[in-house]
């Protein structure tokens, strides 16, 4: 009710000036001058930049939400950058929304959006130099991950590896790894519970099957290596169909009256698996 | 995550989701609303804006060619339609195309006559137009010519091609089209076999679905409707597309049939104005609007019929197809 207020304000002015666009306007060219001149041209021409480096289901929402960061951040400009806790609230708000704007598998976009996302929380502290520290870094590496759902140990794992002390002054570069190492954990996490979904069939996952997954996993993960291109060959090649199937298949062959794996433990392990390729950082 | 629209190229992506409308549009009310904007904050105009559109509220006391510009705003428009009238049906009033024309212009005011009565000629089925109607007949009716009217325009043309013999797409005209010249020249007979082959008309608007791609009915949807009958009249297959669920389902903008009328937050503060006014009324004397709650209080926990506004003589009239050639104004 309160956002549809004042646009319904705006609805009652529209009738009162009906159609007519130029009215009492001083012309096509005076109206073009306006806009460049109150930053509309700009503005409209970044609003759909942004949007076509996204390209969202619904870009009129997104807009919507768009514009409305875009005022308030403009707010928060001219309103002074007291260190009060909402300001940089805020900040952490918008630089969030940043990161989420783009998937990172579309690479210019997402380093993009990481770049203003780091500006725009390195700018607040304008008395000191600019930069930014672990504190705020640590912060918001916790909340991509809590908003993915990932659950708190093994963010507390994560965070171990890629955490800065809290006085640190973090690089760009840091940044930029470490959010790009959440995003594809959160995404790894997800697609490891529905591999545990389609274990699962029988509503209680059996332990043995699920860790001859695990391991078969576990191996493709290890044999990975950024330096030897051909290793990710091998990791797929382990990976392949029929090479889990016997895997899962010698594994239900050996089956006793064997215990279950939860959900829980096998996202976890799973999880663990893909931290011990995360490097750590010092 | 539709992948698709990551793939296209720009232009195509903001063509397809009508951005640019909507920008245009934002800039030309900015421009109207100049001074105000400028105090106000020119983000907050947008934000504004968007959200507006977003939740459909932007079409209303909007003119004619922007409501019809996207098929969301077309959308909306329904939308609003129902919300603001939707007391009319509860009443169970039955209103005439008139009186249900001045109610859309009351939303946009410069609504053309001519599609309010197109809407009324499918509901009474070309037939007597100076009819009572119900308001969920209307409503329903009306949601079918608004939101496809193009393509209705272009199904009526193909409809008149098949009844007058001609062949409108080069399809192969089976041995009955010799048959239809004969029931053409004795239309007054108003027999069941009026109209036309259903297959063949068909066949027709499929080819007319793939050039309309994204604002006509689902195809299968027509197929569906087309398959159980042999020959169809115009309008009787208007009548059923107006009431088909799938159909509206697809436009998304109203409930179905049966929920109509159910409002239920609405209702609520509603029972809860009464019940703080009778309280109220036993100290003051009863005023104007107290009266007017409590004659909607039996609407309100009364099953709700959508009414039967005229016997089914439509039957009959059903082939007066002559009347169809009017719809083409």
């Amino acid at each position: 009710m309160m956002a549809a207020s004042p646009a319904v304000k705006i609805v009652e002015k529209r009738r009162l000036v009906p159609v007519a666009v130029a009215v009492g306007g001083p012309g096509p060219a005076g109206e073009a001058d306006f806009l460049r001149q109150a930053g509309v041209t700009g503005m409209l021409r970044e609003a759909l930049l942004t949007v076509l480096e996204a390209r969202p289901e619904e870009p009129v929402a997104f807009l919507a939400d768009y514009f409305e960061k875009l005022a308030l951040s403009r707010a928060e400009e001219t309103g002074g950058d007291e260190p009060g806790s909402p300001a940089r609230q805020q900040r952490l708000d918008r630089a969030i929304w940043y990161l989420r704007l783009a998937h990172y598998s579309q690479r210019t976009a997402f380093h993009n959006n990481v770049s203003i996302a780091y500006e725009c929380l390195s700018g607040g502290v304008k008395k000191k130099r600019p930069g930014l520290n672990g504190r705020i870094y640590s912060e918001v590496l916790r909340r991509i991950c809590r908003e993915g759902a990932a659950s708190e140990e093994i963010i507390s794992l994560l965070l171990k590896k890629i955490q800065c002390r809290d006085y640190e002054a973090v690089p760009y570069d840091l940044f930029r790894y470490s959010t790009l190492t959440c995003f594809v954990l959160l995404e790894f996490i997800s697609k490891a519970d529905s591999l545990y979904h389609v274990l699962d069939d029988s509503g209680q996952a059996d332990k043995r099957v699920c860790q001859a997954v695990l391991d078969t996993l576990g191996e493709a993960i290890m044999a990975s290596d950024l330096c030897v291109p051909t290793s990710y060959l091998e990791a797929g090649s382990k990976l392949r169909p029929d090479c889990l199937a016997l895997a899962m298949d010698k594994a239900l062959l050996t089956r006793r009256p064997s215990s279950f794996m939860s959900r829980r433990e096998f996202l976890s392990e799973a999880a663990v698996l893909f931290l011990t390729k995360v490097k750590p950082i010092n | 995550m539709s992948p698709e629209r990551l793939s296209l190229p720009g232009e195509q992506y903001l063509a397809q989701r009508h951005v640019l409308t909507y920008i245009e549009d934002a800039v030309s009310q900015l421009l109207v609303n100049k001074e105000e904007v400028c105090q106000y904050g020119i983000a907050r105009f947008f934000t504004e804006y968007f959200t507006s559109v977003h939740q459909g509220t932007h079409v209303l006391f909007r003119e004619i060619n922007f409501i019809q510009a996207t098929p969301h705003n077309r959308a909306s428009f329904l939308r609003n339609f129902w919300k603001c009238f939707r007391t009319i049906g509860k009443n169970g009033d039955l209103l005439t195309v008139k009186e249900y024309h001045c109610l859309l212009q009351m939303l946009c005011p410069d609504f053309p006559l001519d599609l309010t009565q197109k809407a009324a000629r499918i509901v009474l089925m070309d037939d007597a137009m100076d009819c009572l109607m119900s308001f969920s007949d209307f409503l329903f009716a009306f949601q079918i010519q608004f939101y496809y009217s193009e393509f209705l325009e272009s199904a009526a043309a193909i409809y008149q091609d098949l009844l007058t013999g001609k062949n409108p797409n080069t399809v192969v005209v089976p041995t009955s089209s010799s048959g239809q010249h004969r029931q053409r020249s004795t239309l007054s007979e108003c027999s069941l076999q009026d109209g036309v082959d259903a297959p063949l008309f068909h066949q027709c608007l499929e080819s007319l679905c793939e050039r309309y791609k994204q604002s006509c009915p689902p195809p299968a949807l027509i197929g569906e409707v087309l398959s159980s009958v042999q020959r169809l009249t115009f309008y009787g297959f208007l009548m059923v597309l107006s009431k088909h669920q799938g159909i509206n389902k697809a436009i998304g903008a109203l409930p179905e049939r049966g929920k109509l009328l159910e409002d239920t937050t609405m209702d609520k503060t509603l029972e809860n104005l009464v019940a703080q006014m009778s309280e109220n009324s036993v100290s003051s004397p009863a005023t104007g609007p107290l009266t007017v709650q409590l004659r909607a209080l039996p609407c309100i926990s009364s099953p709700r019929k959508p009414l039967q506004h005229r016997p089914r003589t439509d039957l009959e009239s059903d082939g007066s197809t002559e009347e169809t050639d009017s719809s083409e104004n």
